[in-house]
């Protein structure tokens, strides 16, 4: 509204005029600290990503070296038993037992070729015992974990699925247990830290495609050589053909 | 409707216990300038107006409660079932039948009919929305039959003053000095006994609409002196009511509105409805995969690229250490001590094959059935 001379600008608009400046300049102020914090915050998750490369190129050589170390002597290095699992459901929705139904949906299996990361503890493992014919499930390496969370990671944000393109995502929901990035993540989950359970449930179940190559057979054990039960190490593989 | 349009000003009506200083016009807000959806509030109308009833139902039992069977053919009646025993008129009457006297009716009434209705909150707040901007429209309001003929100007915008009115009395005093009284007065009038079965269940009275007041403060005392005149009701602004905003599901219900309200309406909720905020809404972006992209991957990762560069040049150096070493273990040869190498190969071949010639292999080709 211009000031004509001798005329009288209404208060309300006067009042409505300094409301918009004072919020402007509220939100100038609010963009360049947002600004200043953004920039922080990429330093830390750069030296954050470093050290994790480096701990885990650490992991492996020192497993190579135990191992040779056992060699050398004569005796034999043992693994020590993996505290991390991937599994992934293979059968469909009907006929179902009714237990058996409720323990995927605990474990957010409820679709053909949903995967799920779990710790391994008693309480799981005999939960998986129950389900054994309708997953597979083994001990996923670094590259898969990797992959997995890349290509195919969603966060559960407010009850919805949301794709995981920046960290700030990742920051809003995780960021009290310190978990600020993609990498931290990734770390706590191949680790199986303190908070994995949170970082863990963030996730929605990963919706994998169909093995490319086929399953061989679903309704065997793996070692009867089908699809089912813990397949330890070769998960790895299928990870592969259905990432 | 463009928002950059020129909002028209509202006068503010003063009230005699005004100061002369105060804000005399008030901007238009938003609301009022919505677009008027008559079919939108006459279905939210009709669906929300579902949500307060009480459920009916006939008895479960009823029509059930005796042992009657059919008595079959072959004497002289209909099949219906009949009412077992004697010694009373009940006996062998018909009985279960909707067609028969004492039995249960078609379909009996239930109480899990489906009394309430969802409507989207989107849509509910549309047709609050409409509802308010209908009653800007003097033509509107006079159609759903308030008398506005004495009131200065619509939207009716009250100063402030008229929170503070304790007194009934004094609510009256203000309506009459704003020109609602005769919408008041016509309420008062048309009270009337309900026609119907209605009277005698509890809704013995009727009567019309007058004016509906709305402000802005929680507790304002004017509440306690409008409510209790024939015909007004009383709305914060923060919960209006589309049942009172649009009585019938008809637009334009009269409205007296405080000065301040323009301000509140206008950051209500329902403005996100009506024209969208002007930052515009942050679609979310496609998801991109970042183990192909590596600017999506930067973003989530900035180390990314020192990973992937020192890799590469790991790689470069493990591919030259490896050429190196056998570069060293290999001698190149002459192109004379090639051929010389390839010519010896040759004739070794040739020999070999004669060699393994011997003459009286011919002889037994023919039953061994091996060849040369």
């Amino acid at each position: 509204m211009a000031e004509k001379v001798g005329q009288i600008v209404p208060e309300s608009v006067l009042k409505k005029q300094k409301r918009a400046e004072e919020w402007a300049l509220v939100k100038k102020q609010e963009v360049a600290s947002l600004k200043e914090k953004k920039a922080a915050n990429r330093k830390l998750i750069y030296n954050r990503a470093k050290d994790y490369a480096k701990e885990y190129a650490a992991q492996e050589r020192e497993l190579i070296q135990l191992k040779r170390e056992a060699r050398l002597k004569g005796g034999f290095y043992v693994n020590p038993e993996a505290k991390l699992l991937f599994i992934i459901r293979i059968r469909g929705i009907n006929a179902m037992h009714p237990t058996t139904k409720k323990i995927l949906q605990l474990l957010r299996l409820r679709q053909i070729f949903n995967g799920v990361f779990l710790k391994v503890n008693k309480a799981t493992v005999n939960m998986l015992h129950r389900v054994e014919p309708y997953v597979t499930f083994g001990y996923p390496n670094l590259k898969s974990v990797r992959e997995l969370i890349y290509k195919r990671g969603f966060g559960k944000v407010n009850k919805q699925r949301i794709a995981l393109t920046d960290n700030s995502i990742i920051e809003q929901t995780l960021g009290k247990h310190g978990i600020i990035c993609i990498e931290d993540l990734i770390h706590e989950i191949l680790s199986v830290g303190p908070h994995f359970k949170e970082a863990n449930n963030f996730f929605w179940p990963f919706q994998l495609s169909a093995p490319l190559g086929g399953l061989e057979r679903k309704r065997n054990h793996y070692v009867e050589g089908g699809d089912a039960g813990n397949r330890e190490d070769y998960i790895n593989e299928l990870i592969r053909r259905m990432n | 409707m463009s928002a950059a349009a020129a909002r028209p000003l509202v006068t503010v009506q003063s009230l005699e216990s005004d100061m002369a200083t105060d804000a005399n016009s008030v901007p238009l807000p938003d609301v009022m300038k919505a677009a008027i959806r008559p079919d939108i509030v006459t279905f939210v109308h009709g669906q929300i107006s579902k949500n307060a009833r009480q459920p009916y139902a006939v008895s479960k039992r009823a029509g059930h409660q005796t042992s009657a069977q059919s008595w079959g053919t072959g004497r002289a009646v209909s099949r219906i079932p009949r009412v077992s025993g004697g010694g009373t008129h009940r006996a062998g009457q018909g009985a279960f039948g909707n067609m028969c006297r004492g039995g249960r009716m078609f379909a009996p009434t239930r109480i899990w009919r489906r009394w309430h209705r969802q409507v989207n909150v989107t849509q509910k707040r549309h047709a609050v929305v409409s509802a308010i901007a209908a009653s800007a429209v003097p033509s509107l309001v006079l159609a759903r039959g308030h008398r506005i003929e004495e009131v200065p100007e619509l939207p009716l915008v009250v100063s402030d003053a008229a929170e503070a009115v304790e007194k009934t009395s004094a609510a009256l005093k203000v309506l009459k000095q704003i020109g609602a009284h005769p919408d008041a007065e016509k309420a008062k009038d048309s009270q009337a006994i309900r026609a119907g079965k209605g009277k005698a269940r509890n809704r013995r009275y009727v009567s019309r609409k007058g004016p509906l007041v709305v402000y802005g403060n929680e507790g304002a005392k004017l509440v306690k002196a409008f409510r209790n005149i024939p015909g007004v009701e009383v709305a914060h602004v923060s919960r209006l009511n589309l049942l009172k905003l649009a009585p019938g599901g008809h637009l334009g219900r009269a409205k007296m509105v405080n000065a301040d309200l323009a301000r509140i309406i206008n950051s209500d909720e329902v403005q996100s409805v009506v024209k969208p905020i002007k930052k515009e809404l942050k679609r979310a972006p496609l998801k991109k995969n970042p183990l192909k992209n590596l600017n999506v991957m930067l973003k989530l990762n900035p180390y990314a690229k020192a990973a992937k560069r020192m890799a590469l040049l790991a790689e470069a150096q493990r591919v030259k250490a490896k050429q190196d070493k056998l570069d060293k273990k290999r001698k190149s040869i002459t192109k004379d001590e090639a051929l010389a190498i390839n010519s010896a190969s040759k004739s070794w071949y040739k020999t070999m094959i004669s060699d393994s010639d011997y003459t009286e292999f011919e002889n037994f080709t023919k039953w061994l059935g091996a060849s040369q």
